[in-house]
């Protein structure tokens, strides 16, 4: 009796969750472009990003239907429930993700050419963009791998991310009074408070692997029972 | 006590108050626990289950799933000793009805097949009994001398919402009505004798997607009175309706928990790989 059945399904779950997982490799393109047109004033690239949000919204109604198919025709159990939620789960983050990669280039054109800048914020935003990228290039390798360790580790590099966000809001208060920069500064900060969200969205990814593999839903990071802030200084 | 067989009729019912059973319309949460313990079941030289136990609580309805040859059928038919009825078939452990075991060679089988009534994969009205009759047979094969059959038929009618369907015809046949008004005449039959326990296998198999759902709503409604314990192919049925779920593979039981933890989060692989079909 140990013959396997229901290959169709499971060959539809497998391409549902490539499908899914899919949708990490587009908010990573998203991601580098929105950085580059950052760091380089670049507004035609900015405007692309925003228009090829249309990707990954049409890859969330994707799967978003995939797994109401399979809800409605298959009625998974076990494993196969558990990972299906979780793909209904992450496909929203990686909706979201696109979302903040939307949000920061809209910021672009507002910036302007010539604006001054703060060496030490842009090295704190680049710093954030290169573990934002990190950590989404490893959440999706941690749900591929069904990889609770991975997930964990994901956690200890949102910490960074958290504290390089706190740092330069500090530092944009601590800007000055000439009114350009200050301006400046703030639109930095709304870029640092995407990258920071991006963070989060991949530590929800990683919570939700640990529910595939686990069974149990655990919060990797208590946003409700933040630790308590460092006293870092502004990143030198 | 061990009962002597005059006493069993009512030692096999040891806790149901009768005086409130009087006073109320209905009989609430009367039903009685059943635990098995090692039970070996036999058909000739061939073991169907082996060493089988489980406690089936009062007042929930437990599930037991498992592919064919598992062994589903022959345990509930074990439970109220219909197993021994098959030619060359045989039963060892015991079966405790709260304190009674329903295999202490005192026992009255009769009563046990009173108090733990039996729901079978098809309807099986007696053919040539009216709706009514069909009902009342199942009270006088178990010898009932009550006074008020008309009422109690009436009841037991009403209690699997069959009444309001069948009211102005109780004297036409029982094999006139649809599949899933004869499943429900038989749960009427059944639920007559006020038993505690009510086996069902595969009670739904044979009807079709409404009327099954029509007796989902009924086991829902009967465990308020009666202890349940339903065999089924179908998984999501057993989702739907029961409390607890039991896995069985080749005669042996594998797992037993909540049904949602067993269609979440099963703990043994073997449950895992025959609810997500893995193996069938």
């Amino acid at each position: 009796m140990q013959y396997e059945v229901r290959h169709n399904f499971r060959e539809a779950l497998k391409t549902l969750e490539q499908q899914a997982l899919g949708g990490l490799d587009i908010v990573i393109r998203q991601l580098d472009r929105a950085l580059e047109a950052i760091s380089y004033q670049d507004v035609e690239l900015a405007s692309m990003v925003v228009a090829d949000d249309d990707q990954v919204d049409g890859r969330y109604l994707e799967v978003h239907q995939g797994v109401l198919s399979l809800l409605a025709t298959q009625t998974p159990v076990a494993t196969d429930l558990r990972l299906v939620a979780a793909l209904l789960h992450i496909i929203r983050c990686i909706e979201r993700i696109g979302d903040q990669c939307v949000n920061m280039a809209k910021l672009v054109p507002l910036s302007g050419h010539e604006q001054p800048k703060d060496k030490d914020i842009l090295d704190a935003i680049e710093r954030m963009g290169r573990l934002a990228h990190s950590q989404l290039a490893q959440s999706k390798e941690t749900f591929a791998g069904r990889n609770v360790d991975l997930a964990n580790d994901l956690v200890r590099q949102d910490a960074e991310i958290n504290q390089l966000n706190r740092a330069i809001f500090r530092r944009a208060v601590d800007i000055g009074d000439e009114v350009e920069m200050r301006e400046w500064a703030m639109l930095m900060v709304l870029v640092a408070r995407a990258l920071e969200r991006i963070g989060d969205n991949t530590v929800d990814i990683a919570e939700q692997v640990v529910f595939v593999v686990t069974g149990l839903f655990r919060e990797l990071a208590d946003a409700s029972h933040p630790v308590p802030e460092r006293t870092d200084p502004a990143p030198a | 006590m061990i009962p002597n067989s005059q006493e069993t009729m009512t030692s096999i019912r040891p806790n149901t108050p009768s005086t409130a059973t009087e006073q109320a319309p209905q009989r609430m949460a009367s039903g009685h626990s059943v635990e098995v313990d090692a039970l070996q079941a036999y058909y000739g030289n061939h073991q169907a289950v082996k060493n089988f136990s489980i406690a089936f609580a009062a007042n929930e309805v437990t599930a037991i799933i498992g592919p064919s040859g598992s062994g589903k059928s022959t345990v509930v038919r074990c439970i109220n000793r219909m197993h021994e009825e098959i030619s060359g078939a045989r039963a060892e452990g015991t079966v405790m009805l709260d304190k009674v075991n329903v295999y202490d060679p005192r026992v009255d089988v009769t009563a046990v097949r009173r108090v733990i009534g039996m729901v079978f994969q098809k309807p099986n009205p007696f053919p040539t009994m009216s709706i009514f009759d069909n009902v009342a047979a199942g009270l006088k094969l178990t010898g009932w001398r009550g006074d008020d059959l008309r009422g109690r038929v009436d009841q037991s009618l009403r209690g699997v919402g069959l009444w309001d369907e069948v009211e102005d015809r109780l004297n036409t046949p029982g094999t006139a009505l649809s599949g899933g008004q004869q499943q429900r005449l038989c749960i009427a039959r059944a639920i007559a004798v006020e038993p505690e326990v009510i086996l069902m296998d595969e009670p739904c198999s044979a009807l079709d997607p409404v009327a099954t759902l029509r007796i989902e709503e009924l086991i829902d409604e009967l465990k308020a009175r009666y202890t349940i314990v339903i065999v089924t192919h179908n998984m999501q049925q057993a989702a739907r309706v029961a409390d607890t779920t039991a896995f069985m593979l080749d005669g042996e039981l594998i797992e037993h928990g909540p049904t949602t933890k067993m269609f979440t989060k099963p703990e043994d692989e073997r449950t895992e790989r025959y609810v997500t079909g893995k193996f069938g």
